[in-house]
């Protein structure tokens, strides 16, 4: 597609959408920018539920739990709902796993950081051999363009 | 940019905003806060180079974060992260590899009125089929109370190791509806061009329905637009019985369509693409918070393929106690069961996080120990151990934690590797 049309549609849809936003009223619920700083969450795994209803509430509290499974299936809640993750997590917290480029893997820049249940932990490199074959789609959602496939490559072509 | 020449301006030039936001920060606004973040990582180990065996690598590594200005209020902020990269010794194990990163720098402009925001410069943009870092524009609104609307655009990040930045564009959105909390559906699309050609282009549909009961039902399907075809299909299913919190969850994908047909796909994923496989998992986990320090959990996922007929199933479980603050002690071990032998393994680990030790000079101490054994061994070893040992101290009124760990591992592609990690974390408001 021509480049210069492209970048006038855009910046029209921007511009018409920028008009619409500014002109909008309250729409109700608004997250906060930031967690209430006055609800103390202390340093433990938050659990959303303790203070929030599961479910029938502006969000599903329930979805956001930090479980020990919550690292690794967080998609959906995330995806839809990433302004909730930015209340505690700076981008910054989220580039450890999804960046195009960072180099150290999440387990060796948080090493010590044990109770994060980091993937890639110890010697992932042999066991993503078998992974690897049985899994493939989870290795491409991090790991499927050619700048995060840089740590493929010296093996993978 | 693809030059080493090229990606030097592009770092001096951002460097440049940034300190020249650092400078103009106080002055163009006194309420404006800035804050920075430093973590500075030290490794010692031994690597086989290019050139050498055993060679000493010692690479130092800068992560630097920036955010200028009111998080906690909305308004007009700048945010910056990236990383730059030194072999102290100067080995040639880096030698294929960039020595540093920008991962975003972009000017975040927000307000509450329609959840309005604007994003422009390097950031990374998430949501429906969005999971991409972008030099561009990005920004969302609401679109009345039951609609939510959200449009990038720009260069992919991901493609500019390939023929240069030159025929490169992404774009794409989100238009999704919602009505209270009780379902949302949204639908999405994304374009990529890569060197002038079109490298991918996807439809998608995600929704989230609150059922009756409790059961909360979310998932997406993505349509690949340049081969006809769905390429995945994953929903999962939430609720609570009491105490315990169930997942089950059901996906598909096929390969000819999930994995980008692209010119520039990677390997192994090209090779995939071609194969004709079709895959189907599904699964559920289970976590049992039996009291506010005890935590069990137990997962299962199944795998079967269309074209290759062989299964597998991975079975683990995992117990957690929690203690004062991030203390944790916890054990979790999983079995991977698949048709052919050397598709067999199990893993265990065990760790522990001592979170502020009463009666110790440290802020923690922390420990990891993973043990995995294969059922056909792996370049002539049919197991593998790795062990960490970590501890940390926090200085200057918590905004200095230094932190210094050592891991050991023997497995099937290091015979006995020791590394050692010292890192300084380094916090900085005004």
């Amino acid at each position: 597609m021509p480049r210069r049309p492209l970048l006038f549609c855009l910046l029209l849809l921007f511009s018409i959408l920028l008009l619409v936003a500014c002109s909008g009223h309250d729409q109700g619920y608004s997250l906060p920018a930031l967690h209430p700083p006055e609800a103390d969450l202390g340093r433990n795994r938050p659990t959303c539920t303790d203070c929030h209803e599961e479910r029938g509430g502006p969000l599903a509290f329930a979805d956001f739990n930090h479980t020990a499974y919550f690292a690794e299936s967080h998609r959906n809640a995330a995806g839809r709902n990433v302004q909730v993750c930015n209340m505690c997590h700076q981008p910054s917290f989220c580039n450890t796993c999804h960046a195009t480029g960072i180099e150290l893997k999440p387990s060796v820049m948080n090493q010590s950081d044990t109770y994060s249940r980091t993937p890639h932990r110890g010697d992932y490199l042999s066991r993503h051999r078998i992974d690897g074959k049985i899994d493939p789609g989870s290795c491409f959602r991090c790991h499927g363009n050619p700048k995060a496939a840089r740590t493929c490559a010296p093996c993978h072509g | 940019m693809n030059s080493p020449y090229g990606r030097s301006v592009w770092r001096i030039g951002f460097f440049c905003v940034l300190c020249g936001l650092l400078l103009a920060a106080p002055t163009i606004a006194g309420a404006m806060e800035v804050r920075l973040n430093s973590q500075t990582l030290l490794l010692f180990m031994q690597r086989n180079t290019p050139t050498s065996t055993d060679a000493s690598v010692v690479p130092l590594y800068e992560y630097l974060q920036a955010d200028i200005g009111a998080r906690s209020t909305r308004g007009l902020s700048f945010h910056f992260y990236g990383w730059a990269r030194e072999d102290l010794n100067d080995s040639d194990y880096y030698a294929d590899n960039p020595d540093g990163e920008l991962l975003y720098g972009y000017l975040d402009y927000s307000r509450p009125f329609s959840h309005l925001n604007l994003r422009f410069g390097r950031h990374y943009v998430i949501g429906g089929l969005a999971n991409n870092s972008i030099d561009g524009l990005s920004l969302q609104t609401d679109l009345g109370p039951d609609f939510v609307l959200s449009v990038y655009g720009g260069l992919p990040v991901a493609f500019d190791t390939t023929a240069g930045r030159s025929g490169d564009s992404i774009f794409g959105g989100r238009l999704a509806w919602h009505s209270a909390n009780l379902h949302e559906v949204g639908l999405s699309y994304q374009n990529i061009n890569n060197d002038g050609s079109t490298e991918d282009q996807r439809f998608g549909l995600d929704l989230s329905l609150a059922l009756p009961a409790g059961v909360n039902l979310s998932g997406r399907s993505t349509y690949n637009l340049e081969s006809d075809g769905f390429g995945e299909n994953f929903y999962e299913a939430r609720f609570a019985l009491s105490d315990f919190n169930f997942r089950t969850f059901f996906e598909n994908y096929t390969y000819a369509d999930y994995f980008a047909p692209g010119a520039q796909t990677p390997n192994p994923f090209y090779v995939l693409n071609r194969t004709g496989e079709a895959q189907t998992n599904f699964g559920a986990d289970v976590v049992w918070r039996m009291s506010s320090d005890w935590e069990f959990g137990a997962k299962t996922k199944f795998y079967t393929y269309d074209v290759n007929s062989s299964s597998a199933a991975y079975y683990s479980g995992l117990i957690t106690w929690h203690g004062q603050d991030l203390t944790q002690i916890g054990g979790e071990i999983g079995t991977m069961q698949g048709n052919a032998a050397d598709n067999k393994y199990i893993l265990s680990r065990a760790f522990f996080y001592w979170d502020r030790p009463a009666g110790l000079p440290l802020s923690f101490i922390s420990g990891d120990l993973l043990y995995a054994a294969y059922d056909q061994p792996i370049y002539g070893q049919d197991n593998s151990f790795f062990a960490s040992l970590g501890a940390g101290q926090h200085f200057l009124d918590d905004r200095l934690e230094l932190k210094l760990s050592g891991d050991y591992s023997s497995d099937p592609y290091y015979d006995s590797d020791w590394r050692t990690m010292l890192v300084a974390n380094y916090r900085f408001d005004y």
